[in-house]
Formats: structure tokens, sequence, C-alpha cells
């Protein structure tokens, strides 16, 4: 094949044109064709999420029910903790409630004071408080005090005593001076 | 032969000159390419369209679906979280130590010839030791071996609920003191215990009758 005689106009035309047509394809990619692919993958990429969103979802309301019938005991339980421990500050209601315990063992002017609080260091218990209190009973009987502590550890599974100190009073040895250091597990105000 | 004579050669070649215009093939190649590529961009508009519809319907399934799934996710994170807390919580109930049936298992270590004056216990943070120190005197013709009688029975009793049981004499001395006891006239001790002891893993909570003690110290 032999290429035809070109003068100085047509090989001016030609290389223009040439250099027309690879701007064009350059804007033909750039600006429509690439603009609408991106877009189609962005909504295929969008489609397979919500497709497997859709998909996981009834797995996740499945397993939510079988969590539910599983919870049962534990939300019960968890229920009866809370309700153990009255709205308001622990500090308005604790104290007046082991007045009233003690008084109703027999034991008389139970005095409970803050010594202080603390939050849990296990993430589990983020929403509880400790409550550190020092429970002074200034005069009892032993037999009744050892009732007492029985059904004060019965009565309120989340208070432990950590320390008990007992004097005998002098002047009346039947009788006891008694101070405990108790800490309650109450939920965050 | 019969002679031909191109009268119009001019013209013709003038004429064959303009079809191989390399400019007009050059555009007519331009406005195939272009139509090529105009039909591409049509037909991948065209599915582009398709998927966004699809894309539509799937958004509108997952907004009617969406609140149950965040509603069902929030009650499962609630869910195991109260498991999880009331696990722990269980744990740290269960860990607890019951004074009451020591002080119950003490009374009843207490001979009528000797007295307890003071005691104080305290538990570790962990709940795996139990440190008691007490204080108290004896009375008898040998005053010393009845707090001997007292340590031994603390350890007999401590030792049957409790692990690791150490019940040692800080200090044991006589006493000037003598004492009546049921009209016999008797020396007197001091004794200090130091009783440690690890409180035995998954014991029993106190109840209320197993905690009476038998016996209240004199």
């Amino acid at each position: 094949m032999t290429l035809p005689n070109l003068n100085k106009d047509q090989i001016q035309k030609l290389a223009l044109s040439a250099m027309g047509f690879v701007i064009l394809l350059y804007v033909y990619f750039s600006f429509f064709l690439g603009p609408l692919n991106r877009s189609r993958n962005a909504m295929k990429d969008k489609i397979n999420d919500l497709q497997n969103k859709l998909n996981s979802s009834k797995d996740e309301t499945t397993k939510t029910a079988h969590l539910e019938q599983q919870a049962k005991a534990a939300t019960t339980r968890f229920a009866a903790l809370k309700a153990l421990n009255p709205e308001g500050a622990p500090i308005a209601w604790f104290p007046p409630r082991i007045k009233v315990f003690f008084a109703n063992q027999q034991i008389d002017k139970a005095v409970a004071k803050l010594e202080g609080n603390t939050a849990f260091k296990q993430a589990e218990l983020s929403e509880w408080m400790k409550y550190n209190w020092s429970i002074d009973l200034p005069q009892a009987d032993f037999d009744l005090l050892g009732k007492a502590l029985a059904d004060l550890e019965n009565s309120e599974p989340l208070l432990a005593i950590a320390k008990i100190k007992i004097q005998a009073l002098p002047d009346q040895p039947q009788a006891q001076q008694i101070v405990l250091n108790a800490a309650t597990i109450i939920p965050k105000q | 032969m019969a002679l031909h004579l191109n009268l119009l050669h001019e013209e013709i070649s003038e004429q064959r000159q303009r079809q191989r215009d390399p400019l007009k093939i050059g555009m007519m190649v331009v406005a195939g390419i272009g139509a090529l590529l105009f039909l591409y961009y049509g037909w991948n508009a065209y599915r582009t369209l398709a998927i966004r519809s699809r894309l539509s319907a799937v958004e509108s399934d997952w907004a009617k679906v969406e609140p149950k799934v965040t509603a069902a996710q929030k009650r499962a994170a609630e869910l195991t979280n109260i498991i999880s807390t009331t696990r722990v919580l269980d744990v740290l109930i269960d860990d607890r130590f019951y004074w009451a049936p020591f002080l119950q298992k003490l009374s009843r270590c207490v001979a009528p010839n000797a007295q307890i004056t003071h005691m104080e216990g305290s538990v570790s943070d962990d709940n795996k030791a139990v440190m008691v120190t007490i204080e108290g005197v004896s009375a008898g013709r040998e005053p010393r071996s009845a707090a001997e009688d007292l340590r031994q029975m603390l350890i007999e009793q401590l030792g049957q609920s409790y692990s690791d049981v150490k019940v040692e004499f800080k200090t044991l001395e006589d006493l000037d003191t003598i004492v009546n006891v049921g009209g016999t006239t008797m020396a007197m001790a001091r004794y200090v215990l130091s009783v440690n002891f690890s409180p035995r893993l998954g014991g029993k909570p106190a109840n209320s009758s197993a905690a009476t003690p038998a016996r209240s110290p004199k």
C-alpha cells in the first residue's frame, strides 16, 4: 500500500484530527464512561452490602429470640438483684435500712456510715458501684449478733462483710461492741 | 483495437483526489468510532439505570427491616450485658465469706473457763484468705493448757469447713489475777491467737439456724 502524496496543509489537518481524536477519547473515558462505571460499581457494592445485611438480619432476629429464651433466668435474677436497692442516693436509704434491720433483730442503735465508694474494675460492672460502709453496733449479745449476721448475709446478697471487730464491754461481759466494715454493690444512680 | 481518449482526465483525477482525501477518510473513521462509543455509553447507562432501580428496591426492603434489626441488635446487646453482669455478680455473691458460720464455730470452741475479750477479722480483697486475731483470757489450774485447748478446738472446728487452717499463739502469758470459777479459785492466762485460713470454694452460704451460736463468749 502506498501512502497518497499529502501536502503540508493536509498533514496539518491530519495531525490536528489525530490530536482531537485523542482528546475526545480522554474526555469520553474520564468524564463520561469512568464516572458512570464508578457509580455503577458503588451501587453494586451498596447492593451487596444491603443484601448481606438483609440476609444477616434474619439470623439476627432469630438469634435475639433464642437469646431472649436463654436469658430468661438471668434477666429475672438481674431484675431481682436490682430491685434489692431502692431508687435514690444510697446514703439516704442504706443507714435507715440497716438500723431497722438490726432493730428487728433486737440490736438497737445500729449506725451505718458511708466510708466511700469505688467503681469496679470489671467492664461488666461498669453500671454498678461498690459502697463501703462502717456499721457500728454499740451493744449486742453474741447470740443475737450471730443470728443477725446470718440473716443479713442471706437477705442481702449484694452485701459482703470485709472486716469484723468484736470487743467485749468491760462493764457488761455479756454484751459486745461490734464494728462491721461492709461493702455493698449498688447500681449507679 | 478501439482508441479511447480521456478528454476529462483532469476532472476525473481531481474527483479521485477528493475521494481519497485522508482528512475526509479520517473524519469518517472518527465518526464511526464516535458512534460505537456512544452506543457503548448508552449500553452502560442502561445497565447503570437497571442497577439503580435494583438498589432502590433493596434499599426499600432494608428500610422496612432496619428498625426491627436495630431493635433486635440493641436487645441482644442488652441481654448479653445482663447475662454477663449477672454472671459476675453471682461470682461475687458466691465468693463472699460468710461470717455467721465462723462465729458459730468460734462460740463452740470457747469453754466455760475461757473468755474472748476481743476479736478482729478481715477477708482479703480476693476472698481467698481470712485473718482473725482473737484475744482473751483463760482460767484453770493450768490456764495455759486451757488456752491450748481453745487453740486445738479452733483447729478442729475450723478445719471441718475451711482449708489451710493455721491457729497460732501470738502471745500467751500468765496473769497475777486469781479468779473464782464455780467456787474454785483458779489462775489466769492471757492469750492472743492468730487464725488464718482459706474459705473453701463452693461453700454454702450461712443460714440463720446454722449460724446460731451455741454459746456466747463470756
